[in-house]
C-alpha cells in the first residue's frame, strides 16, 4: 500500500515505472543529503576565504586545489581498490562529518592556513560524493532508465542545494562561527539513507533477465583500479580523450566566471557575514531556477533534442554572458553569469555529461569517473588558475574591471573549443552505444550470398547429377567448370566420386566415366585457353549450323524421353550459340516445353544470351512455383537492361500477385537506383498486398548497395502507415474478450505484429544507417533488458523527432497498460508525417 | 599437314598427320580431298585422327564442311582415333549427336559394313 502511495505520488512529478519507486525515492534523499551540506560549505568557504586572503588571492586557491586533488585521488584509488564501495561511502561520509566538525574549531581557533585548507576540503567533499552518488545510480539504472530519472535525481541535489543555501543565508549573521555544525548534521542522516540504499539492493532481487544479472554482479564488484590505471583507461579510449577535453574546458571556463563573479561581489561587498550571507542566499536563489528546470525540463530537453544539442545549450549561453559582463561588469551581471554558470552546470550539464558515462562499460566506467570528475576537474581549475595567474602582471591589480574584461575574451575563445569538443563528443557518444550493440544476424539471403557461391555450387550439383543422364550434358557442364576456372582438385574428385557406378552408353567407350575423361591427357588440355574459343568458333560456322539443323529439327518433334534429355542438351547447347546463330531461333519453342527440365536449361541459355524477347516468355514462368526460381535467376542475369520492362509487370494489376511479388525479388536482386525507384514507386502508388514483398525488396537493395538513396517522405510516410497499423492490431487484440483473445493468438497475431515491426525498421533502414537500424532492431527483438535500452538510445540519437514519438510507443519498455493508453492517444491524433 | 588415302573395303581411309589449323593450310584441303573423292563415286568415307596433334576449329570445320559433301550425295562420313580433347569438344558441340566416332578403325570399318 505505501509503495504503491509513494509510486502514485512519485509518477505525477517524474516518468516512473512500477517498481522503481523505492530506489528513486532513495536515491534523490541522498542526492538532496549530500548536497544541501554543500551549500553551507560552498557559502562560508567563500567568505573565509575572500575575507582572509581575498579574490587574488584565487587563483593560489584553485592551483593548491589542483595540485591537492592529485595526491588525493591518488590515495582515494588505493581506498576504492581495497574497499567495498559501501563501505568507502560511509566512511567517506563519517570523515567528512569528522573534519567539517574540526573546521568549525579551526576557524575559532584563526588558524592562518585554514582558509586555504577549507578551500581544498571543500572541493574534495564535492567531488567525492557527487562521484560516489552519479557511481551508485549507474549501478542501478541503464541509459534509458537514467535517461528518464536523471532529471528528478539531479533536482534532489538542487532541492538540498536550496535548502543549504537558505539556511546559511538565514544564520550567516546570527551564528557566523557554528554554521559548520548544520552541513556535520545533515550528513549524518545521509549515512543513514545511504545504509538503506545498500541494504535494499542486497534484499531486492535483481531482473529475472540473466545478463542483467551478470552485468550488474560485474558492477558490484568493486574494481580495481589506481591513478595510473585510471589514466591510462582514459588516454586508450578516444571517447574519455574526448570527455576529458569536454571537461577540462567546461571547469576552465567555470574558473574564470568564479574569478570574475568573486571579484566584483569582493568589490561591493567588505565584511565576512555580508559574504557569507550574500553567497548563502545567492547560492539557495539561483538553485531555485535549476531546481526546476531539472525537474520540470532537463529529462525532456534531452529527450526533445537529444544529448547534442542540449551539451550545445550550457557553453551558448556562457557565451552570451561572458559578452554581457565583458560589456557590464557590474553586479547584475557578476549574478547573472555565475547564476548561469551553477544553474544549467548543476541541472543540464551535470546530467547530459552523466549520461554520457552510461555506455562506458562498468570497469571502464569507474576508471574514467575517478580520473575524470575526480582529478580531472580540478587540474583544469588549476590551469584556469595558471592562466589567470598571467594576466595578474596586467594590468595593476586595481583596475579590476580591465581584469574582468580581459578574462571574458580568454572565455570566448575556450567556449569556442568548448562547442567544438561537445560536437565531437556526443557523435562519438552515439559510436559507443552501436558498439554496445551486436549485430545479431544479417539478411539470410546475403549471408548466403556472401558465404556460398550458389551458381558455383548449383553448377557441381548439376554437373554430377547430369553423369547419368547424358554424356553430352555432363561435358557440357564440364565445360562450364572449366570456362569458370572452378575445375579444382577437390570438385574433380567430387564429381568423379563413385564414378565406377557411371557407364554412360554413348561414348563409344571413350568415356565412360569421370574418371576417364578427367584424365592427366584431357586435364592439360582442358586448361588450354583455346577451349572456349574453339567451341565458340565452332557453333558459329555456318557448316555447324547446317550439320545441327537437321538434328534439332528432329529433337523438337521427339516426345519420348529421349527427346527430353536431347532438348536439355540442345536448350543447353543454344547458350553457347552466338545470338544470331539460326539454331537459336528455335530457343522459343524450348522455352515453352512442358517438361520443366527442358525449360529450366533453356532458361538459363536465355539467360546468357539476354534477348529482350525472352523476357515475357521467362516473367511467364514466375507464375508456376515449379520454374519460379529459374525464371528468376535467369531474369536476375538480364540485369539493370530490363528494370523498366519488369516494373511494368510489377505495377500490372492484371498480372498473378505471386508474379509481381516475385519480380519485386527479382529487382531486388538487380539491386540498381532504378529498380529500388521503381519499387518505392510501386510501393507509394500500390502498395497494401505487395507492401511486405516491396519492402523487403527495397531492404534488400539497401543491404547490397547503401549509395542507393529513398525519398524521405515517400518512406516518412509508409513508417506511418505501418506503425498505425501496428497500433491498430494491439488496440484490437487488447480488446478482445479473454476467450477471442486466446484464439486469435492460435492464428498468430504476434507474427502479424512482428512483421509490421519488421516493416518499420526495415522501412527505417532506407533512410538511416542501414546497420545502426539493423543493430538497434535485432537488439530489441532479441536482446537483453540493457541492450534493449541501448538499442532505444541508439535510435534516439538517430530518428528525427516525429519518427520517434511514434515509434517509441511500441519499442520502449512500458507496462502493457501505458503502451495502450499511448497508442490509442496516437491512434486518435496520428500525426502526419 | 599431310593427308594420305588408301581404300579398304569400299571405304576411302584418310590418314591425317600433323596439325589442322587456319595458318597451316596447304593447297589442298581435307575437304577438296573428300569432294574428289566424291567426285569418282566414293560414298564411304572414315576420317582417321590417330597422328593428329591438333586441329583447331578451322579443321573442325573441313570435317563438318566433308560431312554435308558425303552427306548430300547419300554418303556416310565416319571418324577413328580422335584425342580425348576433341572428344569432349564434339561433345560440348553436340557433334557427337551426328557424326559417328570410333575408337578403333576396324570397328569403324565393321559399321561401313553393317550399313
Amino acid at each position: 500500500m505505501a509503495k504503491n502511495r509513494l509510486y502514485r505520488a512519485l509518477s505525477r512529478i517524474v516518468d516512473i515505472r512500477p517498481g522503481e519507486e523505492i530506489i528513486v525515492f532513495l536515491l534523490f534523499l541522498y542526492f538532496f543529503l549530500i548536497m544541501a551540506p554543500f551549500y553551507v560549505i560552498k557559502p562560508v568557504r567563500n567568505a573565509e576565504y575572500l575575507e582572509d586572503v581575498g579574490s587574488l588571492g584565487l587563483p593560489i586557491a584553485y592551483l593548491l586545489t589542483a595540485v591537492i586533488m592529485g595526491f588525493f585521488i591518488h590515495f582515494y584509488s588505493k581506498l576504492q581498490v581495497r574497499v567495498h564501495r559501501r563501505i568507502l561511502i560511509i566512511s567517506s561520509l563519517t570523515f567528512f562529518i569528522v573534519t567539517c566538525l574540526l573546521s568549525r574549531e579551526f576557524f575559532i581557533k584563526e588558524y592562518a592556513w585554514m582558509p586555504y585548507a577549507f578551500w581544498v576540503w571543500a572541493n574534495i567533499y564535492v567531488v567525492v560524493v557527487v562521484t560516489q552518488f552519479w557511481l551508485l545510480v549507474n549501478d542501478f539504472f541503464n541509459p534509458r532508465e537514467a535517461k528518464r530519472l536523471i532529471g528528478f535525481f539531479g533536482s534532489g541535489g538542487l532541492l538540498g542545494g536550496v535548502l543549504g543555501g537558505l539556511l546559511t543565508g538565514l544564520l550567516a549573521r546570527a551564528i557566523p562561527d557554528h554554521l559548520l555544525l548544520i552541513p556535520a548534521g545533515i550528513l549524518i542522516l545521509s549515512g543513514f539513507v545511504v545504509n538503506y540504499i545498500f541494504i535494499w539492493q542486497r534484499k531486492t532481487s535483481l531482473p529475472p533477465d540473466k545478463a542483467d544479472i551478470k552485468e550488474k554482479e560485474k558492477e558490484r564488484k568493486p574494481a580495481k583500479v589506481g591513478f595510473l590505471d585510471s589514466f591510462n583507461t582514459v588516454r586508450k579510449d578516444r571517447f574519455l580523450i574526448q570527455l576529458s577535453a569536454v571537461v577540462i574546458l567546461t571547469f576552465m571556463v567555470a574558473t574564470f566566471v568564479d574569478y570574475q563573479s568573486n571579484t566584483v561581489v569582493k568589490s561591493v561587498l567588505e565584511r565576512k557575514s555580508d559574504m557569507a550571507e550574500f553567497f548563502g542566499y545567492f547560492n539557495a536563489g539561483l538553485l531555485v531556477l535549476p531546481f526546476f528546470l531539472q525537474l520540470l525540463m532537463t529529462s525532456n530537453l534531452i529527450k526533445r533534442y537529444g544529448i547534442r544539442i542540449t551539451l550545445l545549450l550550457f557553453p551558448f549561453i556562457l557565451f552570451l554572458c561572458t559578452l554581457g559582463i565583458a560589456i557590464w561588469p557590474g553586479l547584475l551581471f557578476a549574478v547573472v553569469i555565475k547564476g548561469s554558470d551553477k544553474s544549467l552546470s548543476f541541472s543540464l550539464n551535470q546530467s547530459v555529461r552523466e549520461l554520457l558515462y552510461i555506455p562506458i562499460s562498468p570497469e571502464l566506467k569507474t576508471k574514467a569517473k575517478l580520473f575524470i570528475d575526480m582529478f580531472l576537474n580540478r587540474f583544469a581549475k588549476g590551469i584556469g588558475a595558471l592562466i589567470l595567474l598571467i594576466f595578474f602582471f596586467y594590468p595593476p591589480p586595481e583596475f579590476w574591471i580591465r581584469r574582468v574584461q580581459i578574462v571574458s575574451i580568454i572565455s570566448f575563445v575556450f567556449i569556442v573549443a568548448w562547442i567544438f569538443f561537445n560536437l565531437k563528443v556526443s557523435k562519438e557518444y552515439t559510436d559507443t552505444i552501436k558498439q554496445k550493440l551486436e549485430m545479431k544476424w544479417d539478411r539470410a539471403d546475403r549471408l548466403v550470398a556472401d558465404q556460398v557461391d550458389v551458381d558455383y555450387t548449383k553448377l557441381v550439383f548439376d554437373t554430377i547429377e547430369s553423369r547419368n543422364r547424358s554424356s553430352v550434358l555432363y561435358a557440357m557442364h564440364l565445360f562450364d567448370l572449366i570456362k569458370q576456372d572452378k575445375l579444382t582438385p577437390e570438385v574433380q574428385k567430387l564429381i568423379s566420386y563413385k564414378s565406377d557406378e557411371v557407364m554412360v552408353s554413348s561414348l563409344g567407350g571413350l568415356f565412360e566415366s569421370g574418371e576417364a575423361l578427367l584424365s592427366p591427357e584431357i586435364e592439360e588440355s582442358i586448361g588450354e585457353e583455346t577451349l572456349e574459343k574453339d567451341i565458340k568458333e565452332i557453333m558459329s560456322l555456318d557448316v555447324y549450323q547446317e550439320v545441327m539443323k537437321g538434328y534439332v529439327e528432329k529433337v523438337l518433334v521427339d516426345k519420348s524421353r529421349e527427346g527430353e534429355t536431347a532438348k536439355m542438351e540442345l536448350a543447353k547447347a543454344m547458350g553457347l550459340m552466338e545470338v544470331q546463330s539460326p539454331l537459336v531461333q528455335k530457343l522459343d519453342e524450348l522455352l515453352l516445353d512442358e517438361s520443366p527440365e527442358v525449360s529450366r536449361y533453356a532458361m538459363e541459355s536465355a539467360a546468357r544470351m539476354k534477348k529482350r524477347e525472352y523476357v515475357p516468355l521467362l516473367v511467364k514462368k514466375l507464375s508456376s512455383p515449379v520454374t519460379r526460381e529459374d525464371a528468376s535467376i535467369a531474369l536476375e542475369k538480364f540485369g539493370s537492361r530490363v528494370t523498366g520492362t519488369l516494373a511494368d509487370y510489377l505495377g500490372d494489376p492484371e498480372e498473378e500477385l505471386e508474379l509481381r511479388k516475385e519480380v519485386a525479388s527479382i529487382l531486388a536482386r538487380i539491386s540498381t537506383q532504378e529498380a529500388a525507384d521503381f519499387l518505392s514507386w510501386e510501393m507509394e502508388e500500390a502498395g497494401g498486398e505487395m507492401d511486405d514483398e516491396l519492402i523487403d525488396a527495397m531492404d534488400r537493395i539497401r543491404s547490397e548497395n547503401s549509395d542507393v538513396q529513398f525519398s524521405e517522405d515517400v518512406m516518412n510516410k509508409k513508417i506511418a502507415e505501418e506503425v498505425k497499423k501496428y497500433y491498430q492490431i494491439l488496440v484490437d487484440f487488447c480488446d478482445l474478450k479473454p476467450e477471442a483473445k486466446e484464439e486469435q493468438m492460435k492464428k498468430g497475431l504476434p507474427k502479424d505484429l512482428s512483421v509490421v515491426l519488421m516493416n518499420v525498421f526495415k522501412l527505417l533502414g532506407l533512410i538511416y544507417p542501414r546497420e545502426d537500424i539493423a543493430r538497434a532492431f535485432q537488439n530489441i527483438r532479441t536482446g537483453t533488458k540493457d541492450s534493449v535500452a541501448y538499442a532505444v538510445e541508439l535510435l534516439d540519437n538517430t530518428l528525427q523527432k516525429e519518427l520517434k514519438d511514434i515509434l517509441f510507443p511500441i519499442i520502449e519498455d512500458l507496462s502493457l497498460e501505458e503502451r495502450m493508453k499511448r497508442c490509442r492517444n496516437l491512434l486518435r491524433n496520428f500525426p502526419n508525417l | 599437314m599431310e593427308i594420305s588415302a588408301r581404300e579398304k573395303s569400299d571405304v576411302i581411309i584418310f590418314d591425317i598427320e600433323g596439325e589442322i589449323r587456319r595458318s597451316d593450310v596447304s593447297d589442298v584441303t581435307l575437304h577438296q580431298l573428300v569432294k574428289d573423292q566424291l567426285d569418282t563415286g566414293k560414298r564411304n568415307i572414315l576420317l582417321n585422327f590417330k597422328n593428329v596433334e591438333f586441329i583447331d576449329s578451322f579443321g573442325v570445320g573441313e570435317i563438318l564442311a566433308s560431312y554435308i559433301s558425303t552427306h548430300n550425295l547419300g554418303g556416310k562420313l565416319k571418324i577413328a582415333k580422335i584425342s580425348k580433347k576433341l572428344y569432349l569438344i564434339f561433345q560440348v558441340t553436340m557433334l557427337t549427336k551426328v557424326l559417328e566416332i570410333f575408337e578403333d578403325e576396324e570397328v569403324a570399318l565393321e559399321s561401313f559394313i553393317k550399313d
